[in-house]
């Protein structure tokens, strides 16, 4: 069956109250401004990129850090690297604490991948977000509170469903990740209003089906 | 918290795509258990003695068990047995099957077949008509008197009866005793022979009447013999022989015993737990009251299923 969602798994979950300035400096944290970390691991590196600017919407924390591991979860440096390291900082640890509850819930219940033919080999992650937070907004370059269509697949599907996306709605392009990237997929951000956001994600989904179906034409 | 719409929007598009499956996904079925297998049960240290005993006796021993409970064949068997017995029960000898096979006919007190089942005193009794029918028909002042009945199993009566009796009356001849007139008893008890033995004025009665069913012996009949017979005897006074059927004492070897045991009786002038039967133990078997019983094996009257199965 396919589009059925791919659950990711939080590997690892941890707090640091009061780090080391020097570990704070390397992480990216400012130690004038942050004196606690909390990390997360994870087998889905889309999944919590989102996760990561909800927290932001739900506590006092800036995302200092949030990198991909070459070639994804399939070839983990350990049992709890899986494919992405996530780090929140905040001068309170109760606000890391709520930082990361706010985490958790996103990947337990919104944020993932789904499988785009029967087996799920194919993964695409059409995830629309109606409102950002500080920390993609950033990244995107997009004021704060836009709606964004967050698009991942694999390179040919994502190619092809990028394509459709654009064409299926009144979506701009905020920025789009040509292959290869840390974990060989492709992505694309599209911002809009929050429907035609949804329209192009569904459009996406559904060309990343179609070309994992047929995926010679001639 | 708030969620993103992106999960309800799958879901829609797969459902447009036709990929929607309403129903969960399918588990395999559980795997049904065989159903328990018969087993007939083994002994850790195979006994002697009980093999020995089960040789000795026709009781159900050794049929097996399918989990906790009998096999169906054994229940079936079982059903059947008991309703041989329960039909021999509720047979009732025709009023005229006495005349039918050239035999005195006599009626105890009882009326009819509940009475007989119900009042065991009135069927050690003859009846006024049958008792002035007696005392004019019958040959008085004989040595043996035998008496054809039909007890607690009129099947048993009507079908080897006439046969024990005409054998036991060729037997009885033969060693040239006076036999009585042939007569049969209806609703009769054992100690019926009593009142008839005194009236004839025998020296030896017998009765031949048919033995109380069991679990697939329907058919079986009893002999029970009393010196000078006379109302007030009791069953101490008594010798019998019971198990008389094709597949017990066939009658012919039946009327054989008897007539030693009348012989007995004649020469001791006694009968019942004074009579001695030691000289005549090879002969009589079982009957003698004395010594191991002959090793026999179980011949079910009816057959259930698979012949020979469980058994």
């Amino acid at each position: 069956m396919i589009l059925e969602p791919l659950l990711p798994s939080i590997l690892s979950v941890r707090r640091i109250p009061n780090a080391d300035p020097a570990l704070l400096r390397a992480y990216g944290a400012d130690p004038e401004k942050h004196t606690s970390l909390g990390l997360l691991t994870c087998d889905q590196d889309d999944p919590v990129y989102v996760a990561l600017d909800e927290a932001t919407k739900h506590a006092s924390v800036d995302v200092v850090f949030a990198k991909s591991f070459w070639a994804g979860a399939g070839s983990a440096s350990g049992p709890l690297s899986g494919e992405v390291l996530g780090v929140i900082a905040a001068s309170d640890p109760a606000e890391i604490d709520e930082g990361l509850a706010a985490m958790i819930r996103c990947l337990e219940h919104d944020a993932c991948f789904y499988g785009a033919n029967d087996d799920g080999s194919i993964a695409v992650f059409p995830h629309v977000i109606s409102s950002l937070g500080h920390y993609l907004s950033a990244e995107a370059g997009l004021p704060v509170g836009s709606a964004m269509a967050y698009l991942v697949a694999p390179p040919m599907e994502a190619t092809i469903g990028l394509d459709a996306a654009l064409k299926a709605a009144d979506v701009t392009a905020a920025k789009v990740f040509t292959p290869p990237t840390e974990t060989n997929f492709a992505a694309a951000w599209l911002t809009g209003s929050l429907p035609d956001c949804e329209a192009a994600a569904v459009a996406y989904a559904e060309a990343v089906v179609a070309v994992g179906r047929e995926p010679r034409q001639l | 918290m708030s969620l993103s719409n992106t999960r309800t929007l799958m879901a829609e598009l797969r459902q447009r795509m036709g990929e929607d499956d309403p129903m969960p996904s399918r588990r395999e079925p559980q795997r049904i258990p065989d159903p328990p297998v018969r087993v007939y049960p083994k002994p850790r240290r195979p006994s002697r003695f009980a093999k020995e005993a089960a040789a000795h006796t026709t009781a159900l021993v050794g049929i097996g068990r399918v989990g906790t409970r009998y096999a169906t064949s054994v229940v079936l068997q079982f059903q059947a047995e008991l309703a041989v017995a329960h039909s021999a029960v509720a047979t009732v000898l025709p009023d005229e099957w006495a005349a039918e096979n050239g035999l005195l006919s006599l009626n105890s007190r009882v009326e009819d077949h509940r009475q007989f089942l119900l009042r065991p005193d009135l069927g050690r009794r003859l009846d006024e008509d049958s008792l002035s029918r007696l005392r004019e028909q019958a040959t008085k002042g004989v040595d043996i008197q035998p008496i054809l009945a039909d007890g607690l199993s009129a099947v048993a009566c009507m079908g080897s009866g006439v046969a024990l009796l005409e054998h036991l009356t060729a037997e009885c001849e033969q060693r040239g005793w006076t036999v009585g007139t042939p007569m049969c008893a209806r609703f009769a008890r054992v100690w019926l022979e009593d009142e008839i033995g005194q009236e004839v004025g025998a020296k030896v009665a017998v009765i031949l009447l048919g033995e109380r069913p069991g679990l697939g012996t329907g058919d079986g009949l009893s002999a029970y013999m009393v010196y000078k017979p006379e109302v007030g005897k009791t069953d101490s006074d008594r010798n019998m022989i019971s198990n008389i059927h094709q597949r017990g004492i066939p009658p012919p070897e039946a009327a054989h015993r008897l007539a030693l045991m009348a012989g007995a009786m004649l020469e001791q002038v006694t009968s019942g737990v004074t009579l001695d039967l030691g000289p005549l133990t090879t002969e009589l078997g079982d009957a003698a009251g004395t010594g191991l019983r002959e090793p026999q094996v179980r011949e079910p009257l009816v057959f259930v299923g698979e012949e020979g199965e469980g058994r």
